[in-house]
């Protein structure tokens, strides 16, 4: 984590170019736009954390290619220090510099616009290289328009070079990349300049600043006393050190190959002391690593002076910038106050024709389109004002005591606001300034001390899930824990394999919406996580879907500051957790006994919880294999919006792998109501492309479908197995994950049972053992079963015992009631009336669990009690034999 | 001659104290250590900034309580633009009539008095004097725009300096007291005319993401969209509401536009282009070119359209000649280039131009689509050129904020024998089609703002058909979630 310090946040604006007309690429689809390419390319450099360079923290689009970037920001740049005329410091400045290049470098970034506006002042001493990013996530300058870096400070051979070329075929810049060592070049420059205590090339139009390197490029000189002679410092010059004079001549050496890296830059004799007292560079947490996160701890030592009482600046950049965004902040209102948005009204930059092909004629440029290099700071009053009234002691929220006095959320003055705030809607709370900011430094604590905090993890994670920390919060639900970095990175992602050409021809047809996941970044790094996965796994083969599946995970982990280098393996850490836990054997060659497993056992659910809509779906032939496949194999990840996914993926990472079928049901019901007016064609349209879905009503409604479902009722045989060795380390409070499959097994458990066998039966069956659970047989009631008890308790469950009433006479459940089967029903199909059947209609709101003797009476009964819309209906699995050996008969009292 | 390239080199030097900008045009010789630069100052910077400025007062004011003023104003000078131009009518009336009648007078007595070539020169005669009369209007309202927007031009500026200085400007009441001192409305006012079909939608357009839009199906003729109604008050007309919904739009992130439907010339002398010309001209446009002027500049750019066309042909013709092993031998080419030159600056099926008018009833921009006579008679498929415009000038529409399209549904203004029952369904359906795709192409990657369609059929067409159309919508489109009100 980056602390805020004494930085500020500085916004600052560009135009990416955009295309002439709308050509295509090479696979027939419109051209990127270049504002989304900079917006993949942006993400590595949020990764880039240096004690020499400032941070990159976010960057936005707005209308018409207009990009905002937001880094870290200092005042005092070394320019002004040089107008200033009280600057002495270039020794030490001149390797921070040198330091931080070969940082870049070493990154694979060019920095190409190093300049003295844009090497700021932290402090007195230390400096941060900015605006370093700019020839990077602008492809090496082929997205914008505008030439990078000053030309006083560029290096001959990038004027040499000429502008740059794209290819139009691939969209790729046709330049050979300018290497690092223009940066060497840029560098004598200020150094000269940092020595002479002025500024070279200054007060002379741009032309003549060209037209003078092209002098010094086609001069019989040395670079260095051709601009002494032209500047007339030679006398100056006479002054310095050897060392100094040689380092000089060094960074201005004419010819690249000749010209030093800044690697070997740092070796040079001059810097020797320095560069003994120069600490190596450590990056901050990450969080699944081998190595012993507490090596380096040093326990702060109170000291009042180093006390600070602006807690805010401790807190992370990011998380600063994201509660500033919260509370209000907007970076386009920023820059229009300053003046920096001057667009014209779009009326004016109408073009006045066009042909077929695309083209306009009699367009004016838009001259707001031009660069300006200011930068505007980011006011932090709004923020401040906000979370002036926050105590102290919430800055620093202990873990343990919270727990132990159950008091759920942190105290502050305005507490019994955040409790409040707690039982508002999502949505709300991911806007609260104050309940977020509690939220994320709660979550941050608890995530540093992953794994050990994974309970509180699990239980804070019911609540909610704030956006800033949602992916390694995801990552710690899916239990990713380990040395991710050596397992999933010495996976072959390069060597080509027979799915690559699905695989291409999928990403791009992959929530194209989204910014990030739309762009040339995300789709090479979408190939690679989909490679990896496909590698890892030789029994799955890639199935489309994959691709929506791995969209969720990548869209998260791409866009908030990644803890450095874990941000690239997060996402299939992730994802190879996620699969064998909710689509366990989905990726099979033949997955269709599975998926046909599922798709029976979702039409049980249906049944068992709306009937009639489970009889009109059947009437009209609707069934769940047409429309609800893609829902499961994605686990909804394809008919969903992205904002819409993560928040239902929220809750579904807290259940367990039959979770997902309730979701489906919940779906259902809320096109209820269109559906049951539908025919079989309105059906197919209706869900060709998903209708709008309020996601947090469909999570809350599956929540409770889960809940009043028993667990034996979703049991499939294809769903994963239990770990082996499990160490008890999640918290036995939650119904809500344990996996059915997870418990172990007995006598009375359910079993497998054939697909046709279930296809064949219209409701769910239930387990022996969760039958007297949920009845309450044995007194004590485990804690297995998902249904909560009331305080008034209830039964829960009316038996309805269908055997004839001489079997039931001689033993029976306690509390069941008979209705034979051969005598059930009239003619008409209705329940012939007698005081059992009443009984059971007064008890409607109760689970019907249907007994009978080996054969089909139960499940035929169970049918029929559907088809007159008895919702809950579930059969008892292996009939009455298997209480036999329970116990649980009894011979009916006489008088019935 | 060495390969060169050739890139704008532009600065903004704004943030250091200089203020000047500067393209910088460099011509590069590839791989060469020599380079040559060529430097162009861009001077011109603050005039256009003085220019640049009115849009924005405009808006501001608009925006404000002159809002009352400003319309009033346009209004006043609207009436008397009116006055004129009818006037200039009546006159040229009566002078036809008086040509006429002199022309049949001079026809009975052929042979008596007159004789054939008499006849040609009263023919001449009455054609100078018409014109010579055409030529005194059109001076004469060409003077009185002029005039009317230089004294605009002023008092906007006035009133605008006047609100950044004065706390309440006494002009503001002065206008009150004149707006309410209009009388009641009679009843007849009151009533709407309605001579709209119209019927609205709210529709969901892409897979995951879903983006609201409205549809509007309207049955009405074209030019009532642009053309402003008397409106009146207890008998003293007063602006129309709709006028003020298109000042305050003008410089606005949602302008409407509409496709206008042209042949091949670029005039306005005949059919439904001479009918859009004396709209246009029935008050002055403040803040746009009057349309001859508009027209003018769209010519010097079709030059330019021009070329590129025929250079986009050449090449073409390259390629299938390179591929067709040189069947036709070289007289081909020699005959195609003279016909480009002859083509000129022509319009093709499939060109539009643009005309951006401030004057306009329901509209700030016109697309003039051109089409020929094929489309209104034929089948067409979606690869016809104008639909192919149409997919362009909805991509225009989405950069540069135009919120509300009108489309001809039919893509004609007038119903016709021809256009039976089958055929109208076919081309609405197909129209239909090739617009939700285009507008899911173009919402790929621009923001989520929803837009105003409004497809347009001619007035004429039966209460039957337009149902017949109004139906098929919802099984094009995906209509948004139908709110159920359920009684229990």
């Amino acid at each position: 984590m980056n602390m805020l310090g004494r930085a500020e946040f500085g916004v600052s604006t560009f135009y990416a170019a955009s295309h002439p007309n709308d050509k295509c690429g090479p696979n027939g689809l419109p051209l990127t736009p270049n504002s989304i390419k900079v917006l993949g390319r942006f993400q590595y450099l949020t990764t880039i954390e240096h004690p020499w360079l400032c941070r990159y923290i976010d960057i936005a689009k707005s209308k018409h290619e207009r990009m905002l970037v937001v880094t870290e920001y200092y005042k005092t740049t070394l320019q002004s220090q040089l107008e200033s005329g009280k600057y002495s410091r270039y020794h030490s400045h001149c390797l921070s510099v040198i330091d931080g290049l070969s940082y870049l470098h070493s990154k694979g970034i060019t920095h190409h616009n190093l300049s003295t506006d844009n090497i700021l002042l932290q402090t007195d001493t230390d400096i941060k290289l900015a605006e370093y990013g700019m020839y990077y996530m602008t492809d090496w300058g082929a997205d914008v328009n505008f030439p990078i870096g000053l030309p006083q400070y560029m290096a001959p051979e990038i004027v040499c070079s000429g502008p740059v070329e794209i290819d139009d075929e691939t969209e790729d810049s046709l330049q050979p990349e300018i290497g690092p060592k223009v940066d060497t070049w840029s560098l004598g420059i200020i150094l000269l300049e940092l020595i002479l205590k002025r500024q070279l090339w200054r007060d002379i139009s741009l032309p003549e600043v060209l037209q003078k390197l092209l002098n010094l490029i086609n001069s019989e000189m040395s670079p260095l006393d051709f601009l002494a002679n032209e500047e007339g410092f030679s006398d100056q010059l006479k002054t310095l050190s050897k060392d100094l004079l040689d380092l000089l001549r060094f960074c201005l050496t004419l010819a690249p190959s000749r010209r030093p890296t800044a690697e070997e830059l740092k070796k040079h004799t001059i810097f020797r002391e320095e560069r003994q007292r120069m600490t190596p560079h450590k990056n901050g947490f990450t969080m699944c690593t081998m190595k012993l996160r507490c090596k380096d701890l040093e326990l702060p030592s109170y000291d009042d002076e180093i006390y600070d009482p602006d807690h805010l600046s401790q807190r992370g950049m990011a998380e600063v910038y994201y509660l500033w965004q919260l509370a209000g902040g907007e970076l386009e209102a920023v820059l229009k106050k300053a003046g920096m948005v001057k667009t014209q009204p779009p009326v004016n930059l109408l073009p006045c024709c066009g042909i077929p092909d695309g083209d306009m004629f009699g367009q004016e440029r838009d001259k707001a389109e031009l660069l300006d290099r200011t930068v505007v700071i980011l006011p932090q009053e709004q923020l401040r004002n906000r979370l002036k009234d926050i105590e102290e002691r919430a800055y620093y929220p202990l873990l343990e005591d919270e727990y132990a006095d159950n008091s759920q959320l942190p105290t502050s003055p305005s507490s019994c606001d955040l409790t409040m705030t707690a039982s508002l809607p999502l949505v709300i709370r991911e806007k609260d300034v104050e309940y977020q900011f509690h939220r994320i430094i709660l979550y941050e604590r608890l995530l540093r001390a992953y794994p050990y905090k994974r309970p509180n993890i699990w239980k804070e994670a019911r609540v909610d899930i704030p956006p800033l920390n949602r992916a390694h919060v995801w990552a710690a639900l899916l239990e990713v824990e380990g040395d991710i970095e050596n397992i999933y990175s010495s996976i072959d992602k390069e060597t080509p394999i027979p799915t690559d050409r699905q695989i291409e021809v999928d990403i791009p047809r992959c929530h194209q919406y989204h910014e990030l996941l739309s762009s040339p970044t995300a789709h090479a790094k979408f190939k690679r996580l989909l490679k990896a996965w496909v590698v890892s796994n030789p029994q799955y083969v890639y199935w489309q879907g994959l691709d929506s599946l791995c969209a969720p995970f990548l869209a998260l982990n791409f866009n908030h500051e990644g803890h450095s280098f874990c941000s690239s393996l997060l996402p299939i850490a992730c994802l190879s957790r996620f699969i064998p836990k909710y689509l366990n054997k989905f990726f099979l060659k033949d997955n269709s006994p599975i998926i046909q497993e599922y798709l029976a056992v979702f039409a049980h659910l249906i049944a068992f919880h709306d009937p009639e809509l489970s009889n009109h779906l059947d009437g009209i032939g609707f069934i769940p294999d047409l429309y609800a496949i893609p829902w499961f194999l994605t686990m909804y990840a394809h008919v969903f919006p992205m904002h819409k996914i993560l928040h239902l993926w929220d809750t579904l990472l807290l259940g367990n792998s039959s979770f997902p079928l309730c979701i489906g049901v919940a779906i259902l019901y809320q096109l209820r109501d269109r559906l049951l007016s539908f025919g079989f064609n309105e059906c197919i349209l209706l869900f060709s492309d998903m209708p709008e879905i309020d996601i947090e009503k469909c999570v809350q409604d599956s929540i409770k479908i889960f809940c009043s479902t028993p667990k034996s009722a979703t049991y499939r045989q294809h769903a994963c197995k239990p770990r082996k060795q499990k160490n008890d380390d999640r918290p036995n409070v939650s119904y809500y994950s344990r996996d059915y499959n997870e418990q172990p097994q007995n006598d009375l458990s359910m079993e497998p049972i054939a697909i046709e066998e279930l296809k064949a039966e219209k409701c769910p069956r239930i387990s022996a053992e969760d039958m007297i659970e949920l009845g309450e047989f044995l007194g004590a009631p485990l804690s297995r079963s998902p249904t909560k008890k009331r305080a008034n308790s209830k039964p829960m469950i009316i038996i309805v015992d269908v055997r004839s009433a001489d079997e039931f006479r001689k033993g029976m459940v306690q509390g069941s009631i008979n209705i034979p089967f051969m005598t059930a029903f009239s003619p008409e199909g209705e329940l012939c009336p007698c005081p059992a059947v009443t009984t059971l209609n007064s008890r409607r709101s109760q689970v019907i669990v249907v007994v009978g003797n080996r054969g089909r009476n139960a499940s035929n009964f169970a049918n029929e009690l559907v088809r007159l819309n008895y919702s809950r209906v579930c059969v008892l699995h292996r009939g009455i034999d298997i209480l036999k050996t329970t116990g649980l008969l009894t011979v009916a009292p006489a008088d019935i | 001659m060495p390969k060169s390239v050739e890139k704008d080199f532009v600065f903004n030097f704004s943030s250091r104290g200089l203020s000047s900008r500067l393209t910088v045009p460099v011509t590069i010789p590839l791989r060469s250590s020599a380079a040559e630069f060529e430097v162009k100052d861009f001077a011109s910077v603050e005039k256009k900034d003085a220019e640049h400025a009115f849009p924005k007062v405009y808006h501001t004011l608009i925006h404000s309580p002159a809002l009352e003023t400003l319309l009033n104003l346009e209004h006043i000078y609207a009436l008397s633009m009116e006055n004129l131009t009818q006037q200039r009518d009546r006159d040229l009336r009566r002078l036809e009539e008086k040509h006429q009648l002199e022309m049949e007078e001079a026809l009975q007595h052929v042979g008596e008095n007159f004789k054939d070539d008499d006849i040609n020169v009263l023919a001449q005669r009455h054609f100078d004097n018409m014109q010579m009369v055409e030529a005194k209007w059109a001076k004469e309202l060409s003077e009185l725009r002029e005039e009317q927007k230089r004294e605009y031009h002023d008092w906007v500026h006035r009133v605008y300096e006047d609100t950044q200085t004065a706390s309440t400007p006494p002009y503001v009441n002065r206008m009150r007291n004149v707006t309410t001192a209009l009388p009641a409305a009679e009843d007849e006012e009151r009533q709407v005319q309605l001579s709209r079909l119209e019927e609205s939608f709210t529709i969901h357009l892409g897979a995951q993401m879903k983006t609201t839009h409205n549809l509007r199906l309207l049955c009405t003729h074209v030019m009532d969209l642009c053309r402003h109604k008397p409106h009146t008050v207890g008998g003293i007309v007063v602006p129309q509401p709709q006028r003020l919904q298109t000042a305050m739009s003008l410089y606005s992130n949602s302008l409407c536009g509409l496709i206008l439907l042209v042949d091949n010339r670029l005039n306005s002398y005949t059919g439904i282009k001479r009918e859009f010309a004396a709209v246009c001209e029935q008050s002055t446009d403040f803040h746009f070119p009057d349309l001859a002027q508009q027209l003018s500049a769209v010519e010097t750019a079709l030059t330019q359209a021009s070329t590129v066309r025929a250079s986009r042909q050449q090449q073409q013709q390259q390629e299938t000649d390179s591929s067709s092993v040189h069947s036709s031998g070289s007289n081909s080419s020699g005959s195609s280039e003279n016909q480009d030159k002859s083509m000129g600056a022509r319009l093709h099926t499939g060109d539009f131009y643009l005309t951006k008018h401030s004057n306009l009833s329901e509209v700030h921009v016109v697309f003039h689509l051109v089409v020929d006579e094929n489309v209104r008679t034929g089948d067409i498929t979606s690869r016809h050129p104008a639909i192919l415009s149409i997919r362009n000038i909805i991509r225009l529409c989405f950069r540069y904020d135009i919120q509300t399209l009108t489309i001809p549904l039919l893509l004609t203004h007038e119903m016709t024998e021809e256009m039976t029952i089958p055929w109208c369904l076919k081309r609405a359906e197909l129209l239909f089609k090739c617009v939700k795709g285009f507008m899911i192409e173009m919402a790929t990657y621009s923001s989520l703002v929803s837009r105003t369609i409004q497809f347009l059929v001619p007035r004429g067409m039966s209460e039957e058909m337009f149902a017949q159309i109004s139906n098929m919508l919802p099984g094009i489109f995906r209509l948004s979630n139908p709110l159920v009100v359920k009684s229990t």
